[in-house]
């Protein structure tokens, strides 16, 4: 077990990274904002925690505080930008947000360190830190998928209009989810970075974007814990996919686009759905005796009402 | 400076064949294929394959990646977009998955180039094709550049024509504005859907072996940012105007132009990503878009 | 608009003496060059039921929603309970207590009956936690009055049009609202289900509930309503006591000459 940890410590940390990251495009979505503000607002935490360590000296926790928020505050600010956008619209404003970002930090001179990056940015980070910020991050979201917040939010999702005639100021939930998506962002990012100890402008890429997205939609969307299985089988499927060897992208493709035609609500989707109908033919087998008494047109009235 | 002009048309041109084959299909059958710029990359990386075993001239050439894309986009159309299309209950989830669809689609043909070219640019080095330089009024002008220059703008042209004056440009432009009144008017959405796609994925495949032709060689990873090009001119041009992407095409090849012109190389890619953000938050529906057409 | 057209015989005195929960003056919504509503003016005094009257495509609906903020108004003016608020946002006016239904029904459907009303009970409210035991309370009374009751773990999907119509109506009474606006409520239901639909929105008006119905089943508006309103191409042909309206020559006009067109 501890050898096993040793060896895959990378992964695992590399696992709760991710998760932020994903969550990042998870938490817009879930409110029907298409955006990928989140990912270019882990460019300017990874950043700003490099920044903060190796040119101002700051320590670990207060470097990974400040790109926090910076990620926030960007990110809300773009939200009151683009706020008027939906859809592809948003979704490809947000990409190009996210990809300039990478343009400015090769563009940055010795703050950034050009296109070489920064190196030498080595936090004090263990798997238990991260651990912890996940699970307080994982907690708050909770929050906001059960109950009365969690109806609204997704009220917010389906049928904007009907939110907005319960009383729900949709704007305002909008632009709060750029906000929390900027913050998780910047964590991601943060601790990423300071895990690593450098960064570069490569590293802040459309693939992060494809990926973040692909982690959501194999996982399922609407809960956190659909983010985290798909993290884990995107983080975990090289490891997984050792057999195949050479031919791993490919299956990876396949398996992207299986998804996407065979699963639309993830795999977490897919196996809530299953659970339902399994309850719900339960529920009919143990229903149907005392209620519906063998003369068939009230079985047919039963039938009629679901 | 008119060497620059020269050079920005000829850009210009390769990017309008390959943006003309994303806005076909995203403006009629409302597919945004992110698989477009693998698509685009994977024909001409046929087209090199073959020519590796075969000495073809250039027309053969453009007509195996022609060919090659056709195919890889009605594949796509078949395996994964339609099933989409036919399963998915509302808009908004139909337009994620085709995303999603089209970015594992993508991964596919990308894995199989890198992994036979171990990430290294290819051409048609077995091609019998030898440019010509020759020099009009001072220019100095390869024969390639002035194939990519013809076909581009012919291409353009005649796309923007047929979709605005025949009948099955008429049907197409039907159900980009509203499905509903072109299945009314006896308009196959899954046929002219095939069909558009295939379309779609024959001009990706000249795109790819015009550019090949033009810069000798092309890398595997070239496909992706492409796609954000194509996405920038779109964008400029209005979705459903395909006079506005011949338009967005040049502006945003003369506009990079310009850019590496003035020593800014670094700054080249910011120019489409700027572009896709200003045009988006000044004028979302485009130059040429109509507001009622544009699909959100 | 409503002048020259049916006098409010004995009905002025009333409308005096109660209280204007909402007054509308020359509303007008254009959409490009379609005058959807066109200069309807109408007054809604407490604890009735009122009725819009129209056949399809009159602009009944979009009156409703011109009155719940939905649409931008082209000209005119509305107010709630003394309040002008034609500027605000549709949340506003519904936290103020405007609660509506839709024609198609809009209900949320990966959730359970019960969640899907108490979208509407809890908007109004904030997290505390006497107010979310209110807010509970308040659905389960909504879910029992619109007859769902042992319905409310079923989803969306498992209910037949009727009830998910129900469901509409249910998360509408369940905000507790000041005034309810109603798009055609009954629509494909049963004659059963719908009289009992109009025997809750009578008994709601017994509690003082102020309700705007829309509909244009004729018979039904005639029994429901206490005071009717007809539109036809966008604009107010008529307002009064409900007999009197259905007899008006405009609105049998109206009525029986789209009927007549719709069979030659």
């Amino acid at each position: 077990m501890i050898d096993w940890y040793f060896s895959h410590i990378v992964l695992i940390q590399s696992t709760l990274t991710t998760l932020l990251l994903a969550l990042s495009v998870q938490v817009p979505l879930r409110a029907g904002v298409f955006s990928f503000a989140g990912v270019g607002c882990y460019g300017i935490g990874g950043y700003i925690a490099a920044i903060g360590m190796v040119h101002y000296g700051l320590s670990t926790a207060t470097a990974i505080l400040l790109a926090a928020v910076a990620g926030g505050v960007v990110a809300y600010a773009l939200g009151l930008l683009i706020q008027r956008l939906t859809g592809l619209y948003l979704a490809m404003a947000t990409v190009a947000f996210t990809l300039i970002i990478s343009v400015l930090v090769v563009n940055g001179g010795d703050l950034t360190g050009g296109a070489a990056g920064l190196f030498g940015a080595l936090g004090m980070l263990d798997t238990g830190h991260l651990l912890a910020v996940a699970a307080v991050v994982v907690a708050a979201l909770t929050f906001t998928e059960l109950g009365p917040l969690g109806r609204r939010v997704e009220a917010v999702r389906e049928d904007p209009e009907l939110a907005s005639a319960m009383g729900i100021n949709v704007a305002r939930y909008r632009r709060a989810t750029f906000a929390v998506s900027g913050v998780l962002g910047g964590l991601a990012g943060s601790m990423t970075v300071l895990l690593r100890s450098t960064v570069t402008p490569d590293d802040i890429n459309f693939h992060l974007v494809v990926l973040a997205l692909t982690i959501i939609i194999v996982g399922g969307s609407r809960s956190w814990i659909g983010a985290l299985v798909g993290t884990v089988i995107f983080v975990w499927m090289p490891e997984m996919l050792a057999f195949v060897g050479e031919w791993e992208d490919v299956v990876y493709g396949v398996l992207v686009a299986a998804a996407a035609v065979y699963l639309p609500g993830g795999v977490t989707g897919a196996v809530v759905d299953g659970y339902r109908t399994y309850r719900r033919k339960r529920r009919e087998t143990a229903d149907s005796p005392p209620d519906a008494p063998p003369p068939q047109p009230a079985a047919a009235a039963v039938g009629g009402d679901s | 400076m008119a060497q620059h002009i020269l050079n920005a048309v000829a850009l210009g041109s390769v990017y309008l064949v390959f943006a003309l084959g994303m806005a076909l299909a995203w403006s009629t059958i409302g597919i945004l294929n992110f698989a477009h710029g693998a698509t685009f990359m994977f024909s001409a990386f046929t087209a090199h394959v073959v020519t590796q075993h075969v000495a073809l001239p250039m027309p053969a050439v453009v007509l195996v990646a022609v060919a090659a894309g056709a195919l890889i986009a009605t594949l796509t159309q078949v395996l994964a977009f339609g099933p989409i299309m036919r399963r998915a209950t509302d808009h908004r989830s139909a337009e994620l998955r085709i995303l999603i669809g089209g970015i594992g689609v993508a991964a596919i043909p990308l894995a199989i180039a890198e992994r036979v070219t171990a990430s290294a640019p290819f051409g048609f080095r077995g091609s019998t094709y030898q440019a010509q330089v020759f020099e009009i009024a001072g220019l100095r002008m390869t024969t390639t550049v002035l194939v990519i220059v013809v076909a581009g703008i012919g291409i353009g042209v005649g796309v923007w024509r047929w979709l605005a004056t025949s009948r099955q440009g008429l049907a197409l432009r039907a159900i980009g504005v509203d499905s509903e009144t072109a299945s009314l008017m006896g308009v196959d959405r899954s046929t002219l859907a095939l069909g558009t796609m295939a379309t779609a994925g024959a001009l990706a495949g000249l795109a790819g072996a015009l550019l090949t032709f033009q810069l000798g060689a092309i890398a595997p990873a070239s496909g992706d940012q492409l796609l954000i090009k194509a996405f920038a001119i779109v964008v400029l041009g209005g979705l459903g105007s395909m006079g506005g992407v011949i338009v967005g095409a040049f502006v945003l090849a003369g506009a990079e132009t310009f850019v590496l012109a003035m020593n800014q190389g670094t700054w080249v890619d910011a120019v489409s990503f700027g572009l896709i953000f200003a045009v988006l938050l000044l004028r979302p529906q485009g130059l040429f878009g109509r507001k009622e057409v544009r699909r959100t | 608009m409503v002048s020259g057209t049916v006098e409010d015989v004995g009905e002025a005195r009333d409308a005096a003496a109660t209280e204007c929960v909402l007054r509308a003056a020359d509303v007008a919504v254009h959409f490009g060059g379609v005058k959807a509503v066109d200069g309807v003016s109408i007054e809604l005094t407490a604890g009735r039921i009122f009725g819009v009257l129209g056949p399809n495509g009159s602009g009944k609906s979009t009156l409703l929603a011109a009155l719940t903020r939905l649409v931008p108004l082209t000209r005119g003016s509305l107010e709630f309970e003394g309040r002008r608020y034609d500027t605000v946002r549709p949340h506003t006016i519904a936290a103020r207590g405007v609660a509506r239904t839709f024609q198609t029904v809009r209900i949320l459907p990966g959730r359970t009956v019960f969640d899907n009303v108490a979208l509407g009970a809890e908007s109004a409210g904030s997290a505390g936690k006497a107010e979310r035991s209110r807010a509970r309370q308040r659905v389960r009374t909504a879910i029992e009055r619109t007859g769902l009751a042992g319905k409310e773990r079923h989803r969306p999907d498992e209910l037949s049009y009727g009830y998910q119509r129900r469901v509409e109506i249910a998360r509408a009474i369940a905000s507790e609202p000041t005034l309810l606006l109603l798009d055609e409520p009954t629509a494909g239901m049963n004659r059963q289900e719908r009289d009992d639909i109009t025997g809750l929105l009578g008994d709601l008006r017994g509690e003082g509930l102020t309700q705007l119905l829309i509909e244009h089943d004729v018979q039904m508006m005639v029994e429901a309503c206490d005071h009717l309103f007809a539109m036809n191409f966008g604009e107010l042909i008529a307002g009064g006591e409900p007999e009197a309206v259905v007899r008006h020559p405009a609105v049998q006009e109206a009525y029986l000459g789209t009927q007549g067109r719709a069979h030659a």
